[in-house]
């Protein structure tokens, strides 16, 4: 079956700095050859602290960030043009982070939820049906069409953030952090939601978080990014129960546990993502690694595949066998 | 038992808004012996971070206190005069910033507004502010404190900048330290550096500290007891173990059962916590948890609830809970 969504070996470069700072005009690698595959249906986690390169590979994708290589193709045909991105973006759509400060503030919830329309040139009979049908899908009464953003609770715009993202029925939805700044409670109502549209429309999810107790209840498969490569992919349940990489393994760890009985007496993880202007040599990763040797100094670990849809970037995987 | 460090007594405070006034603290009670660790948990809206800036009197000036008093060390500091209270601040409690970036200026240096926070410090030279300034940062965990005080906030990262903060705030020694969300706006990896790092400077210098967070999780590794806010009233009270393991307000067991991170399985659905928070401009006259609660009997809508003592330290708000 071919994926919904096929991105093979994309790179993301950029220029750093400006002609007048030092050593700028040097190219940054930002994302290295990530390849990922999203099955229609299926849902996917991005998870990775930030400076990872989520938000650069989900615009990747949307072809609102320029590739210097690799393929993206979508529904099977390759994406290469500024046309074919249009024409990727009538079916798929973005929940961007900052649902509130998404919303242009002049427009209101009616217009921004039919406006998807217009980008698209396609006439819609009845806008005021339409609009409060939408607004139905999220669970907001219609009278909210003609609330502006700014007399909407957090949660209230998050709604309408979906809403936006649906009207064009598309095949695969990006939620960009689709609960920061969420209370629990209305973080579940957000999830449930996106639950419930997935099993009514047959939509795909790819959800960018460093959420991970989130991810582990809406994803099915998970990505780790670090520094702009993927070091971890596999299928949920297997990544919590036996985490290979070490940085998934700490990142797991990191969580704060809401059981006082389970207070951790030493950290997983120690120092900061380094800055990647000064990318380390070898793994990224064996600056901030417990488990780092000699090799993880000079020579960077290939992806390798571990099972059926499990691959680890890593020269020494945890074994999780017992005495091993 | 000793004498609480800070005490908060029936404490009423409205914010003046367009049309009328919010009722944001409803009648609170809370005490933090020395030394002691305690969260204040609740959702957006439910007034906790106005309760921990009412304790060292930073509300805005909007803010109108009804009744009540807060005592530091056994002081009023609301009748105290506007000098006195600037002393305070800083030097008997402090507080630390969800956002660390606002909470310095961007034009002075980590440096320059370490030493000058130290102006309470008397017969202290400058150089020697900068030296201890200096062993703080490093004490906090910065890797280079010499290179960090000649920056600006900008040049630091989130984690640092929030590090600097934690320095900043316990340079004159308070005996509270107050933190509003002071790791809502880290990664995961960093939450946990800081968490670990609150904790040792709590054993080393003994300072009571204050945590405001809607994160359960943040509570449960840091805190000694926890109060549960709901629209302006502390709704349940609780050493941190029975909290987390025996709730008995249904607003505390509704808010830990839809925490993804207590659920271990994969279920693809949350609990949720059904309708709205009330309209505190006019809060119901029975119990404010009433429309969204699942034990509410007529009684919880008319009557308010009694404050309810179900063991040592331990109180709910609430006409169903059994004491």
């Amino acid at each position: 079956m071919t994926p919904l969504l096929s991105i093979a070996g994309i790179c993301v470069d950029l220029q750093s700095g400006g002609w007048l700072s030092p050593g700028g005009g040097a190219r940054v690698n930002i994302l290295s050859d990530i390849s990922l595959d999203l099955a229609g249906g299926e849902t996917l986690g991005l998870v990775g602290e930030s400076g990872s390169g989520k938000t650069t590979l989900a615009r990747a994708v949307l072809g609102l960030q320029p590739t210097s290589a690799g393929t993206i193709r979508f529904k099977g045909a390759d994406l290469c043009g500024p046309a074919d991105f249009h024409a990727i973006r009538r079916s798929t759509a973005l929940m961007f982070q900052d649902a509130a400060a998404s919303l242009s503030p002049r427009m209101t919830v009616g217009q921004a939820v039919i406006e998807p329309f217009a980008i698209h040139h396609e006439s819609v009979a009845d806008r005021r049906a339409k609009a409060a049908e939408l607004l139905a899908e999220v669970g907001l009464p219609p009278e909210m069409a003609a609330r502006f953003p700014h007399e909407l609770s957090g949660g209230q715009a998050r709604r309408v953030g979906v809403a936006r993202a649906l009207a064009l029925k598309p095949a695969l939805v990006i939620a960009d952090e689709p609960t920061a700044g969420l209370d629990v409670s209305v973080q579940a109502e957000i999830l449930n939601l996106m639950a419930d549209l997935k099993d009514r429309h047959g939509l795909s999810y790819l959800i960018i978080t460093h959420n991970l107790a989130l991810v582990r209840h809406v994803a099915d498969r998970i990505a780790v990014l670090y520094l702009g490569r993927l070091v971890e992919t596999g299928p949920t349940r297997q990544i919590f129960a036996a985490p290979r990489h070490p940085y998934t393994r700490s990142l797991i760890a990191a969580e704060p546990k809401p059981d006082p009985r389970r207070r951790r007496r030493d950290l997983a993880i120690k120092g900061e993502i380094p800055s990647i202007l000064r990318r380390p040599q070898g793994c990224e990763f064996h600056t901030r690694c417990p488990v780092a040797k000699d090799i993880c100094r000079s020579a960077a670990p290939a992806l390798q595949a571990l099972g059926p849809g499990h691959s680890v970037r890593c020269h020494f995987p945890e074994t999780h066998d017992k005495g091993g | 038992m000793t004498d609480p460090v800070l005490s908060v007594e029936n404490l009423s405070l409205r914010y003046r808004v367009p049309g009328g006034s919010l009722q944001v603290l409803r009648d609170v009670s809370l005490s933090v012996q020395p030394g002691e660790v305690l969260g204040i948990a609740g959702e957006s809206g439910c007034g906790k971070s106005t309760l921990a800036a009412a304790m060292i009197d930073l509300t805005g000036a909007n803010a109108e206190r009804t009744a009540g008093t807060i005592r530091l060390s056994g002081r009023d500091i609301l009748s105290l005069g506007q000098a006195d209270r600037r002393r305070m601040r800083g030097r008997d409690v402090a507080m630390v910033f969800q956002d660390p970036m606002t909470a310095f200026s961007p034009v002075l240096t980590m440096g320059s507004q370490l030493v000058d926070f130290q102006c309470n410090l008397d017969g202290v030279s400058r150089r020697e502010k900068s030296d201890r300034a200096r062993a703080m940062l490093a004490r906090v965990g910065l890797s280079d404190p010499d290179l960090a005080m000649t920056r600006f906030p900008h040049e630091l990262s989130g984690g640092m900048r929030q590090r600097a903060a934690i320095a900043a705030a316990l340079l004159m020694r308070p005996a509270v330290l107050i933190a509003d969300e002071p790791t809502t706006a880290l990664d995961v990896t960093m939450e946990a550096q800081i968490i670990h790092l609150l904790r040792e400077l709590q054993a080393d210098y003994g300072c009571a500290i204050v945590i405001v967070t809607h994160h359960l999780g943040v509570i449960a590794e840091l805190c000694d007891r926890v109060a549960v806010m709901y629209a302006g009233q502390v709704v349940e009270e609780a050493p941190v173990d029975a909290l987390y393991h025996d709730p008995r307000h249904p607003y505390t067991r509704a808010l830990l059962a839809c925490d993804p991170a207590r659920i271990e399985e994969h279920t693809g659905r949350l609990p949720a916590i059904g309708g709205r928070l009330p309209d505190l401009t006019a809060p119901p006259p029975g119990c404010a948890f009433a429309p969204r609660c699942p034990l509410a009997s007529d009684r919880c809508r008319t009557l308010p609830p009694p404050r309810v003592t179900i063991g040592p330290g331990r109180a709910a708000l609430c006409h169903e809970v059994a004491p």
